[in-house]
C-alpha cells in the first residue's frame, strides 16, 4: 500500500506562522523582562486590589462626586457619536464606490482612514490645548474619531446594496438625487443606525478613559483615586461604570435587534 | 373613487418614542458638555500653540528617544494578544451552549467574560499598575484581560454555531465529552481562531500605544510627558511613527489573515 | 408608437448585443420578443427608455427621439414608459405604497418627495394603481412581507403609476412559478387591452408567449429573425430562432 505523503507547503506555511508567533512572544517576553510566575502571580495581587475596594464607599460625599461624571461621560459618548453619525452619513455616499465617482470615492476613502488612524486619546490631546480641559475636548475627539469609523463601515453598506430599484426609479424618470433618497438610503437606513448605536457603545468605553488626559468623564476620577490609594472610592468608580455600561449595551442590543428585524406594524 | 384604501397604521412605538427622545437627549447632552460657539471660536484662536509646533516636528529627536519605547510597545500587544488569546481559547469552550451543557458553570463562564469586556481597557491599566506597579507588565497584563475578553465573546459566540455533527459522531464512537470537543469542536473553530486572533493583536497594537498614559509601559509614556510640557513638536513625528508602525503592522496582519482564509 | 431604427449595441468589451435592428411597434399592441439569453432581449428593451444608449440608430418614442433627447427630455420621456423587472426591483425596507410612489417621482418637486410630503391626489394614483392590479389591502405592508407574485403586482402598480403611454416588461416571470406567472401575465394583458397601453414584454417560455402574446419578434444573437403574429408561429419558428430544438426547460408548463 502506497500512503500518500502531505504535501509539505501545506505544513510550511501552518509552522512559519506558528515559529513566527512563538519566537516574537519569546523576544516581548524577554524585552519587558517578564516571566511565567510574575504572569501567574498577577491574578492574586489583582485579587488584593479588588478586595481593598470592598465594602465600596457609597457615601453621599464620594456618590456627589462619582455619579455627574459618570453621567458626563455618558454624555460625552452619545454628543460624540451624533457628530460621528450627522458628518459621517453624507460623507458615507461620496466615499462608496457606487454612489460618488472613482475619483472622489478614492480620496474620501484616504481621508476616513487617516481619520481612523487616530485613537480618541491622542486627539484629545491634541485638542486639549485649544479647547481646553473638559468634556468638550473629550466629545470632539470621540466625534472625530467616529466620523472615520462610522464613514467607512456605512459606505461599506451603500456600497452593499441592491442596485435594481434604482434602475427602476431611473426608468421612471427619477432623477438622480430621487435615487438616493427613495432607492439608497431607505435600503441603508435600518443598517447604518444600528452601526450608530453600536458605535455609541464603544464611544462610551472611550469616553470613559478621556478623563485620564482631562477631558472629561469618570476616568480622571479613577485615577485620581487609585493614586491616594482611596481603594473603596475607587472600587465605588469601577463599579458605577460598569453598570452604566452594562445597562447601555443591552438596551443598545436590544434596540438594534429590533432595527434590523425590522418590526412593522401588520395591518 | 376607490373604496377600502387601507387605514395608514400608526407608527411603531420605536419611533414615535425612540426619535423624540434621541432628539432632546443630543441636545440635553450638548448642552451638558457645554458647547458653545462662541467660546469654540475663542478657543480656536489659541490652535497656534498646537499647531505651530505640530507642523514643526522635531523628527531626529523622536527617533532618538521613541524607537526603543515603540519596541516596547510592540512586545507588549505581541506578548498580550497571544497570552490572552491563549487563555481565551479553553474559557470560550466553557461559555458556549453548544459545548458546555451545564447552564450554571456556562452562565459563570459567559458572564465572567461579559464583566471583563464592560471595563474599559485602560481602567485595566490603571488598575494594574497600583496592583503590580507601574511599567510594561502593567501594560501587559491590561491587554491580556482585553484580548481574552474579545476572544472570548468572538469564539464562544462561533462555538454556538457549529454543526453540532461531528461531535455526536465523535460520541457515537464511544468517546469523552472532552475527545468530542478537541477532535471535533476544536477543529471546526481553529480558522476563525487564527483569524480573530490576528485582529486583536490589531486592535492591541492600537491599545498599547496610549498605556503609558497611565504609566503602563510603551511609547505613551513619552508623549504623556512632552505633552505635559507642551511640546507637538516632539509629540508629532511621534505620533507619524506610531501610524506607520500600525499601519504596517495591520496591513502585514490583513494579507496574513487573507492567507489563511 | 416605437420605432428602432438601424438599432446596434456594442458593449464594452466588444460584445455585440445587438445588430441593426428595425422594428416599429404600433399602438395598442402586446409583443413578446422571445430568444435564448443572450439574445439580446434585454437589451432591445433597455433601448426603449435609454437605460442602455445604442452604439448605432435611433429610437424613437411617441415620435420622440429618445436616443438624442437632453437629460431633461429623457426625464420626460421616461416618465411616459412604464417598466417591469425580472427581480421586481422593489425596496425591500419600504412599504409598498412607498415602492408605487417612486413612479411619481418624476412629477414632484424633489424637496416634496425628499420629506414625504405626497400631494393627495399623487397619492391617490398609487392607491388606484394597487387597486388595479387587487392588492390595495397591502398598501402599507412592507414589500419584503410580501410573496413573488404579489411583489411584482407591486411593480406593475409601481409603472401603472406612471400613467404610462408604453409598459415595458423583462422577463417579468422568470422568478415566479407557473400558477402565479399565469396571474402576472394576465394583468399585464388586462391592462394592455383595457388601458390600451402600448407593451413590449421579454418572455423565453413559449408556450406562455403563444397564451398571451399577439405579436411575436424572435432575436438571435442580437438579430432579429422572426416578426409575425403568435397564432402564425411554427415549432419550426422556435427552432430557428433558438437555433436549437425546443426543451422542455423553454416551456413554463401547466399549472401544478
Amino acid at each position: 500500500m502506497k500512503i500518500p505523503q502531505q504535501p509539505w507547503q501545506q505544513n510550511a506555511f501552518k509552522y512559519g506562522i506558528t515559529f513566527l508567533i512563538v519566537v516574537s512572544s519569546i523576544w516581548s517576553a524577554s524585552g519587558l523582562e517578564i516571566t511565567l510566575e510574575r504572569i501567574i502571580d498577577a491574578p492574586r495581587q489583582i485579587g488584593i486590589l479588588v478586595g481593598a475596594m470592598f465594602p465600596l464607599d457609597l457615601s453621599d460625599e464620594a456618590l456627589d462626586r462619582i455619579i455627574p461624571k459618570v453621567w458626563e461621560s455618558l454624555f460625552i459618548a452619545w454628543a460624540g457619536t451624533v457628530i460621528g453619525a450627522l458628518f459621517s452619513f453624507p460623507i458615507s455616499f461620496l466615499a462608496a464606490n457606487n454612489t460618488s465617482t472613482p475619483f472622489i470615492s478614492r480620496i474620501t476613502k484616504q481621508i476616513l482612514n487617516a481619520i481612523r488612524a487616530f485613537p480618541e486619546l491622542i486627539l484629545a490631546f491634541v485638542f486639549l490645548p485649544i479647547t481646553g480641559l473638559g468634556p468638550l475636548t473629550g466629545t470632539l475627539a470621540v466625534g472625530i474619531h467616529s466620523i472615520g469609523t462610522l464613514g467607512k463601515l456605512s459606505s461599506e453598506v451603500v456600497e452593499g446594496i441592491d442596485e435594481g430599484p434604482l434602475e427602476a426609479i431611473k426608468a421612471s424618470g427619477g432623477s438622480k438625487l430621487n435615487e438616493l433618497t427613495f432607492g439608497v438610503i431607505p435600503q441603508v437606513i435600518p443598517t447604518i443606525t444600528s452601526y450608530w448605536l453600536y458605535r455609541f457603545e464603544i464611544n462610551l468605553r472611550a469616553s470613559a478613559v478621556l478623563g485620564v488626559v482631562g477631558a472629561g468623564g469618570v476616568g480622571a476620577e479613577l485615577i485620581n483615586q487609585l493614586r491616594f490609594r482611596d481603594f473603596p472610592r475607587a472600587g465605588t468608580v469601577l463599579i458605577t461604570t460598569i453598570i452604566l455600561v452594562l445597562t447601555v449595551d443591552t438596551i443598545s442590543a436590544a434596540i438594534r435587534k429590533r432595527i434590523i428585524q425590522g418590526k412593522i406594524n401588520k395591518t | 373613487m376607490i373604496k377600502n384604501i387601507p387605514k395608514k397604521p400608526l407608527p411603531t412605538l420605536l419611533s414615535t418614542i425612540g426619535i423624540p427622545f434621541a432628539i432632546v437627549f443630543s441636545i440635553y447632552s450638548f448642552l451638558q458638555i457645554g458647547f458653545n460657539l462662541e467660546d469654540f471660536r475663542k478657543n480656536l484662536q489659541n490652535r497656534y500653540i498646537v499647531t505651530d509646533p505640530l507642523f514643526n516636528p522635531k523628527w531626529s529627536w523622536a527617533i532618538e528617544n521613541a524607537s526603543a519605547a515603540l519596541v516596547e510597545t510592540i512586545q507588549i500587544a505581541i506578548l498580550a494578544s497571544v497570552v490572552g488569546c491563549f487563555i481565551a481559547l479553553p474559557l470560550s469552550f466553557y461559555a458556549s451552549r453548544a459545548t458546555n451543557k451545564n447552564s450554571f458553570s456556562y452562565f459563570l463562564y459567559k458572564s465572567f467574560l461579559n464583566l471583563v469586556r464592560t471595563i474599559p481597557d485602560l481602567f485595566w491599566a490603571m488598575m494594574f499598575t497600583v496592583a503590580v506597579g507601574l511599567g510594561p507588565f502593567a501594560g501587559v497584563l491590561a491587554l491580556i484581560m482585553f484580548s481574552l475578553a474579545i476572544m472570548g465573546k468572538l469564539l464562544s459566540e462561533t462555538i454556538d454555531s457549529i454543526d453540532p455533527g461531528p461531535m455526536e459522531a465523535a460520541k457515537a464512537t464511544g468517546g469523552s465529552h472532552n475527545q468530542a470537543i478537541f477532535t471535533s469542536a476544536l477543529p471546526q473553530v481553529l480558522p476563525n481562531f487564527t483569524a480573530y486572533f490576528l485582529y486583536i493583536f490589531e486592535l492591541c497594537i492600537r491599545a498599547s500605544v496610549i498605556l503609558g498614559l497611565v504609566g503602563a509601559g510603551g511609547v505613551g509614556r513619552i508623549i504623556e510627558t512632552q505633552r505635559i510640557f507642551l511640546r507637538f513638536d516632539r509629540i508629532s513625528p511621534i505620533v507619524v511613527l506610531i501610524l506607520v508602525v500600525v499601519i504596517g503592522i495591520e496591513q502585514f496582519s490583513v494579507w496574513l489573515r487573507r492567507k489563511i482564509l | 408608437m416605437i420605432k428602432f431604427e438601424n438599432i446596434s449595441v456594442t458593449y464594452p468589451g466588444g460584445v455585440e448585443a445587438l445588430k441593426d435592428i428595425n422594428l416599429e411597434v404600433n399602438e395598442g399592441d402586446f409583443l413578446i420578443i422571445v430568444g435564448l439569453s443572450g439574445a439580446g432581449k434585454s437589451t432591445l428593451l433597455r433601448a426603449t427608455n435609454n437605460l442602455v444608449k445604442p452604439t448605432k440608430g435611433n429610437v424613437y418614442v411617441d415620435s420622440r427621439n429618445v436616443t438624442t433627447a437632453s437629460k431633461k427630455e429623457l426625464k420626460e420621456i421616461r416618465s411616459d414608459i412604464g417598466m417591469i423587472f425580472q427581480t421586481f426591483n422593489l425596496v425591500n425596507r419600504s412599504t409598498v405604497l412607498k415602492n408605487v410612489l417612486t413612479g411619481r417621482l418624476s412629477q414632484i418637486s424633489s424637496l416634496r418627495s425628499i420629506f414625504g410630503l405626497w400631494p393627495k391626489d399623487q397619492k391617490n394614483l398609487a392607491f388606484e394603481s394597487l387597486n388595479q392590479v387587487e392588492i390595495l389591502e397591502k398598501a402599507y405592508v412592507r414589500a419584503s412581507n410580501l410573496s413573488g407574485g404579489q411583489q411584482q403586482r407591486v411593480g406593475i402598480a409601481r409603472a401603472l403609476s406612471q400613467k404610462p403611454k408604453v409598459m415595458l416588461a423583462d422577463e417579468p416571470v422568470a422568478s415566479l412559478d407557473p400558477i402565479t406567472s399565469r396571474v402576472v401575465m394576465s394583468y399585464l394583458k388586462k391592462i394592455n387591452t383595457e388601458l390600451g397601453i402600448t407593451t413590449i414584454v421579454n418572455l423565453h417560455f413559449l408556450d406562455l408567449a403563444k397564451e398571451f402574446g399577439d405579436r411575436l419578434i424572435g432575436l438571435r444573437d442580437g438579430e432579429l429573425v422572426y416578426d409575425g403574429k403568435v397564432s402564425d408561429v411554427s415549432d419550426e419558428d422556435f427552432e430557428n430562432i433558438y437555433g436549437r430544438s425546443i426543451k422542455s426547460s423553454d416551456l413554463i408548463g401547466e399549472d401544478d
